[in-house]
């Protein structure tokens, strides 16, 4: 019995390679996700302070009024001032409130409970040179919340919050930025070293305060404008003479190589026989559409039987083409280079070699990102699983048609091939077999 | 236009500069890129110019590898990787088989490669565009990566004897599992980035962003991270300024590399845009004739962004449209799978042979 269920060897090495590819490929995405997934975790969670106080490089070309260096340390008159400071604001926040409560509702959704102007672990963050850790580190005062609330609007927020000053990894947080920059900073280091306990910075709650570092953004607008323009230097006089200078190169390389005519690379078969991949899938799905389309009259009927002859000449020539390329790697190339080459570049959809460029996608809710996502997910699958089914049906249908007895074994072996063929290896079917009436 | 034409006459001061020029161009866009001077030396085929050609071959024709990865492979194994790609993708010269291993000799003929591989294609984008600096959070709106590859896949090490057919059951099984908790996955990173987005909506510079992206919202929360971030950054523009900078500059070292116009380039170049078109006529008429060409859908990683439901939102794909797409990408699919499993199910029938052969109960569910 358990003979029968084994394969040859020949076959067993391709389909157990097969599937093991497949199986690879489905873990390497695996963990690519599992690594967002850490990262995307972690960033909803409190924000930890880092270990160390990292010794912050130099500020920038703007640099702060005050002198950096010698700002970390708190006298006893700033703590003095900073308590009054901070009563201040407590007070500004209860009015605030009232009237807020009154009139306006609901406007800043996103300040939900806590206080905002707690900067979390900041210490460890913010370069103690440069100061505009705001108003953060009294946690137990009532946060300007009422300031910000009525503020929210997005337009007004850059106005709100105190821009980093030249370094290029501070955080910045919003808060009162009614006060005159120079005077807060002060008062602002000098709340950073008296804070008893810092409440936890979470996304949640005050990831709205957020504002990228001048250095960053500056690079990153940069960096796309040349992205831009790099994809869009296609066409010109000294482009046009660039590749006529480039074609000749070729030619002469071609000239001077020793061999025959032009040659077929390992690369060029592979690229080919994708392309005939794609192009069988095509042909295929037109056929189906076909052989199940109702013709209501003669004349569609023989619509579709040109249609059909036309398909079938078209896959003459991919044959044709497929037994030419077959030629070449026998003849042409020796023993294929070992191993996987990487794919040097897949030009997507078949076109030239795309140059990336800025493109968005909008979406607007987490459902429809959802949505699109798990789509994606679901075609890449199916695309894997018609190759599988493919390679199946070439090493296992020859396996059943091969073996001649009727008897139980061969009836197993056909159960087993039915339920990955026919049915993904999900289910199986039930054989019923008649035995011989005792006599 | 008639500017350009005029700057065409260039004096003789400025045509000596051009050349090292753009070669420095090309030197900065590429990684590992060697001086002017190396580059000099190896046209003359100079020894000290082949271990740098070398390395800088096997840096472009191994990009996935990081960047320092490569001092990881010894020198002998960096010349053999670099013939063997060269040969893969057809490198028409023998001689470069024929160098000596240790990467002693050579530079002449790595130049020769390099320019070929130069102008075959866009090389300094595509490898920039590899290894590029992702900012925002980005996701693919094709398929096209997820295509099998037809090479036979490296040899499994204990496939050697026969395999049991329940083996193989067992392997589809594992399969499944995995693309389920691949889904699984993929729906909470969803989920968490819809988050992401949309607690710090209005904290991007670029209006058209309007919110951060993991990237960036981890480069504030982590400032040593931001640094390297950003250091990676101004890199990736240095090497981009490089790359315009070698397209202005490339037809100066065309010129240098081939030496004089042959009479026959104007007859190659003629048979060279025919034996394109005739490849790529076959492959339309198939496309054409399937009904649907997958040029004609966007392709490509783009960047998330979340907008606010009934903003009418600034440039870019839409969500619903990509669905849209890929749910009668799916419907096909499944359609040719179908297909192919009615298929088998006949042609089992026809083996297994009519009645009075064994009655064949389907399972259920169908």
């Amino acid at each position: 019995m358990d003979t029968a269920f084994t394969l040859l060897a020949g076959s067993s090495r391709r389909l157990v390679a097969e599937l093991r590819d497949a199986l690879d490929s489905c873990a390497e995405r695996q963990r690519q996700l599992e690594r967002s997934l850490r990262v995307s975790r972690r960033l909803l969670r409190a924000w930890e302070p880092a270990e160390t106080l990292a010794p912050e490089p130099t500020p920038g070309p703007e640099t702060n009024e005050e002198a950096p260096s010698a700002a970390c340390i708190p006298s006893p008159q700033d703590l003095k001032e900073l308590e009054l400071l901070t009563q201040a604001l407590e007070k500004a926040v209860r009015v605030r409130k009232g009237i807020s409560k009154a009139g306006e509702g609901n406007k800043a959704p996103s300040l939900k409970s806590g206080s905002i102007a707690t900067s979390p672990a900041t210490r460890a963050s913010y370069p103690p040179s440069t100061s505009h850790r705001a108003g953060s580190r009294a946690s137990e005062t009532k946060p300007p919340r009422g300031i910000l609330q009525t503020r929210v609007p997005t337009k007004d927020l850059p106005e709100r919050r105190l821009l980093s000053v030249g370094d290029q990894a501070c955080m910045g947080q919003g808060a009162g930025a009614t006060k005159p920059k120079s005077g807060l900073r002060n008062e602002q280091i000098v709340l950073s070293a008296a804070s008893q306990a810092p409440e936890a910075f979470t996304l949640k709650d005050k990831g709205i305060l957020l504002q990228l570092p001048e250095a960053f953004r500056k690079a990153a607008s940069r960096n796309s404008r040349l992205w831009a323009q790099l994809s869009s230097t296609q066409t010109s006089d000294s482009v046009d003479a660039a590749t006529t200078a480039k074609t000749q190169f070729l030619q002469k390389m071609q000239t001077t190589s020793g061999w025959p005519g032009p040659r077929l690379s390992a690369t060029e078969v592979e690229a080919e026989v994708r392309h005939l991949q794609k192009a069988c899938l095509l042909l295929r799905l037109r056929m189906g559409e076909e052989l199940t389309a109702d013709p209501k009259d003669w004349m569609q009927e023989y619509r579709c039987l040109l249609t059909l002859e036309e398909l079938q000449a078209i896959v003459g020539q991919c044959l044709h083409r497929l037994r030419e390329l077959c030629t070449v790697v026998e003849q042409q190339l020796g023993p294929w280079p070992e191993g996987r080459f990487p794919r040097a570049s897949l030009p997507c959809g078949g076109g030239a070699d795309p140059i990336w460029s800025p493109q968005l996608l909008l979406y607007s809710s987490t459902q429809e990102l959802q949505t699109l996502a798990a789509l994606r997910l679901r075609v890449a699958m199916l695309h894997q699983q018609i190759h599988l089914e493919k390679v199946l049906m070439a090493e296992l249908l020859p396996l059943v048609s091969k073996q001649e007895p009727l008897g139980p074994p061969w009836l197993a072996l056909c159960r087993a091939v039915h339920s990955l063929l026919c049915e993904g290896g999900q289910r199986f079917l039930t054989i019923l077999r008649e035995d011989k009436p005792a006599d | 236009m008639g500017r350009r034409r005029r700057r065409r006459r260039v004096d003789p001061a400025d045509a000596a500069r051009a050349l090292p020029e753009a070669i420095a161009a090309l030197s900065q866009t590429l990684p590992a890129g060697p001086s002017p001077e190396t580059f000099r030396r190896a046209k003359f085929d100079r020894p000290e110019a082949a271990p740098a050609l070398w390395r800088l071959l096997f840096r472009v024709l191994s990009p996935q590898l990081a960047d320092g990865a490569s001092a990881s492979f010894s020198p002998e194994a960096q010349v053999r990787s670099v013939k063997l790609a060269l040969r893969t993708q057809g490198y028409p010269r023998r001689a470069l088989a024929q160098l000596p291993d240790d990467g002693s000799q050579g530079g002449r003929e790595l130049l020769l490669a390099l320019a070929w591989l130069l102008a075959r294609g866009p090389l300094p984008e595509r490898l920039l565009t590899q290894n590029r600096v992702q900012l925002g959070d980005e996701m693919p709106v094709c398929e096209c990566e997820a295509l099998a590859s037809p090479g036979p896949p490296a040899p499994s090490v204990e496939a050697d004897g026969c395999v049991d057919i329940r083996h193989l059951q067992w392997l589809m099984g594992k399969l499944r599992f995995r693309w389920r908790n691949l889904m699984a996955s993929q729906q909470e990173q969803c989920a968490l980035l819809g988050k992401i987005h949309s607690y710090t909506r209005g904290c991007h510079s670029d209006r058209s962003l309007g919110h951060l992206s993991v990237t960036e919202t981890e480069l504030l929360r982590d400032p040593e991270g931001g640094r390297q971030l950003l250091r990676r950054l101004e890199r990736e523009n240095a090497r981009l300024q490089a790359a315009l900078e070698w397209r202005r500059r490339e037809l100066v070292f065309w010129r240098w590399m081939v030496g004089g116009r042959g009479p026959q380039w104007s007859a190659a170049r003629t048979a060279l845009r025919e034996a394109v078109g005739q490849d790529l006529a076959a492959l339309r008429q198939a496309c054409e004739r399937g009904g649907g060409c997958s040029l004609a859908q966007p392709h490509g990683p783009h960047r998330l962004v979340r907008t606010e439901a009934g903003a009418p939102g600034g440039p870019g794909l839409r969500a619903p449209e990509v669905i849209e797409a890929l749910r009668s990408q799916e419907a096909r699919l499944e359609v040719v799978l179908r297909q192919l499993q009615g298929q088998c199910r006949q042609e089992l029938a026809r083996l297994v042979g009519a009645p009075p052969g064994p009655v064949w109960i389907l399972p259920p569910g169908r």
